[in-house]
């Protein structure tokens, strides 16, 4: 899931295509499995980070703070044979492509809308930038 | 010279009419479902149904009151006649439509009850009552057309989620999960109290409205409902306010004759 400054993998040091796809609901555990095993198939993709809304462990604040939050959808998903703890009702991919050049990433950018129109009901927005960084800054010296 | 009539809220779109009905004492609001008072008073958390309630002070009847002419004008609600304690519920509205939004419903008390205190944030609208007079009054507010189900939330912690996606079933997101959907019943049951303590029991309160219902019960003008700006008389009521209110701070001569 999203950490807070260092990506799952390294940095590419190259600002590599990103798709943002942002759905407009916000997915349960088992819809965001799906997607995720849709698109764990395609080639080409560097990794994928997700946000959403955080879903609390336990209770945190009020009278009942300590007990136990059982939140339905914060539960393991499995990915492409990998466990994936779900600390969020997700809302939003970002893909990393690890690609060279246009054709690529369009056929790469046809097979993620394939995926997720079969895979997200209430539909999503999809557009292609760089929204993450993608090579250290002062910040990751600073937190080492 | 003629008698003063109350005026509510400017406009002709139907948000603006809803405003005016929603505060307005003398429309009596649809009740649209029925909770149980013992479930209401489950949600709220307070006491268990069927509990006495604690007080805070003896009923006013045996204590001595000073001499005092205003409390010879004030008729006590029954919660301040017993020495009830203050007790709260706290709503939460979507910004999907949701039949009410916290302002409205802070005009709305204010315009309907009295011995209530309410406060208004940005998704979310507490009132604060002698528990005896919150018990009709939440039961009131959670059986009328001002709750939906799946867009209003009775949270009275960790409110967020008013502004953001709904989930796949429709309902406001809730880190806590109060309520959940049922499939089978197409429902909304709610099974943690306001504070996300787990109820002993689920407690259904009915189907969600459509889409097509909310937008014509809304008091919310929304871009991609009525937009304000189509209201002339709502717009200009709005620039009044804000020139009236920014000549005041700092031109008040200015405001002669406005």
């Amino acid at each position: 899931m999203t950490s807070k400054s260092a990506p799952a993998a390294d940095y590419a040091g190259v600002p590599l295509p990103e798709v943002q796809i942002l759905t407009n609901r916000l997915l349960s555990a088992e819809t965001t499995e799906r997607v995720l095993n849709a698109l764990d198939v395609i080639p080409n993709i560097r990794q994928i980070n997700m946000t959403g809304e955080s879903l609390p462990k336990t209770i945190n604040s009020g009278p009942g703070k300590g007990l136990p939050n059982n939140h339905s959808e914060r539960k393991v998903i499995h990915v492409g044979g990998q466990e994936v703890e779900l600390r969020y009702l997700v809302g939003g991919f970002y893909i990393e492509l690890d690609v060279e050049d246009e054709e690529t990433m369009d056929k790469r950018l046809e097979e993620i809308k394939e995926a997720c129109d079969a895979t997200i009901e209430h539909g999503y927005t999809l557009q292609v930038g760089r929204y993450s960084k993608y090579k250290p800054t002062l910040h990751d010296y600073r937190s080492e | 010279m003629a008698a003063y009539k109350r005026q509510f809220y400017p406009g002709s779109t139907t948000p603006a009419k809803n405003r005016r009905r929603y505060m307005d004492p003398k429309v009596k609001l649809k009740k649209l479902r029925d909770v149980s008072m013992d479930d209401v008073v489950r949600i709220m958390g307070h006491r268990n149904p069927g509990e006495d309630y604690k007080s805070i002070h003896p009923p006013i009847e045996e204590g001595k009151e000073p001499d005092c002419p205003i409390r010879k004008l004030v008729t006590p609600i029954e919660g301040a006649k017993h020495g009830d304690r203050i007790r709260y519920i706290q709503f939460t509205d979507s910004v999907y439509f949701a039949p009410i939004s916290p302002y409205q419903r802070a005009w709305m008390y204010l315009s309907r009850y009295r011995g209530i205190d309410t406060g208004t944030l940005s998704g979310r609208q507490i009132i604060e009552v002698r528990e005896r007079d919150l018990e009709v009054l939440a039961k009131e507010y959670i059986d009328n057309e001002t709750f939906d189900p799946a867009l209003t939330g009775i949270r009275g912690a960790t409110v967020h989620g008013h502004a953001c996606r709904l989930d796949e079933h429709g309902l406001m997101f809730d880190a806590w999960q109060r309520y959940v959907w049922d499939d089978e019943k197409k429902e909304v049951v709610y099974v943690k109290d306001q504070v996300a303590i787990p109820l002993d029991r689920r407690i259904s309160v009915g189907k969600p409205a459509a889409m097509s219902d909310l937008k014509k019960r809304t008091t919310i003008f929304r871009a991609d409902g009525v937009d304000m700006r189509d209201d002339k008389e709502v717009t200009m009521y709005g620039l009044r306010i804000h020139k009236l209110r920014t000549l005041g701070g700092y031109q008040p001569w200015k405001v002669k004759g406005e």
